[in-house]
């Protein structure tokens, strides 16, 4: 469970200063095209938004994994279960990754 | 004899884990927790699908929110505020009763028998964390419906 706190821990700090940079400006200007490329283009963010995109892909597919752990406990079924859920996580982290990439022009 | 798997076999499944009438608040709180918890996941993985559109210019961008800004597309934000501010906090209050805060000493067990480690403290951290996903969702309102 210790990664499950550590990265939801740290989730919280990261999504905080993920909204906050969304709020300090007003909502309608935040999901403009130009706003937002922007902050792709500002490398402190891009890792923010990596750091944000690896937690969370972390803290929830080991969440989901252990729900489903939960519901039947064959050594089949959990490491079913486990292969699943990583091979997810690593999905939506490299979709995830690309989007950053290519938007900051990197 | 019985195989290892049939001794650990889970009988109730989800009926077991979705059953409040059991256990009391600790239990709403256990699937709270739990359902949230999935809601996020679902909603990480579309956000993610969502910004991606970026990458295809200022038409697609523009394209894709006119699908999600909507008053359903705002509604369903309020409850991802919701649904993410309790699982934060509850899920705060778990690390500290993992550590062993707040969950009180060990005691004679005397009738009713209430176990101390579902204490007010424990209760209340429950309830605070009801409350702030309530307030957050009260900002949010402000937020996207302020402008309308």
């Amino acid at each position: 469970m210790k990664i499950h706190y550590v990265t939801g821990i740290a989730a919280i700090f990261v999504v905080a200063v993920h909204i906050l940079t969304r709020v300090v400006v007003p909502y309608a200007h935040s999901l403009e095209f130009e706003y937002i490329i922007s902050n792709y283009h500002n490398i402190y963010y891009t890792i923010l938004l990596e750091a944000i995109l690896i937690l969370i892909s972390i803290h929830g597919f080991n969440g989901l994994r252990i729900i489903l752990v939960e519901l039947r406990q064959t050594r089949l079924w959990e490491s079913s279960m486990t292969i699943i859920t990583i091979v997810a996580m690593i999905g939506i982290i490299g979709f995830g990754t690309r989007t950053i990439i290519l938007a900051s022009g990197m | 004899m019985e195989s290892l798997e049939d001794e650990r076999g889970n009988r109730e499944g989800i009926k077991g884990w979705l059953n409040p009438f059991r256990y009391g608040w600790e239990r709403v709180s256990y699937w709270f927790q739990r359902i949230t918890g999935v809601f996020l996941l679902i909603y990480f993985i579309g956000h993610v699908y969502e910004t991606s559109n970026i990458i295809n210019g200022a038409d697609a961008w523009k394209a894709f929110l006119d699908l999600t800004q909507t008053t359903w597309g705002h509604i369903f934000l309020l409850l991802v505020i919701g649904a993410s501010t309790f699982h934060s906090a509850n899920g705060i209050r778990l690390i500290f009763t993992e550590i062993g805060l707040g969950l009180g000493t060990p005691g004679r067990p005397d009738y009713p028998y209430s176990a101390t480690s579902l204490n007010y403290k424990q209760k209340s951290g429950i309830w605070i964390a009801l409350i702030l996903a309530a307030v957050a969702m009260l900002y949010g309102v402000n937020v996207l419906f302020g402008s309308e």
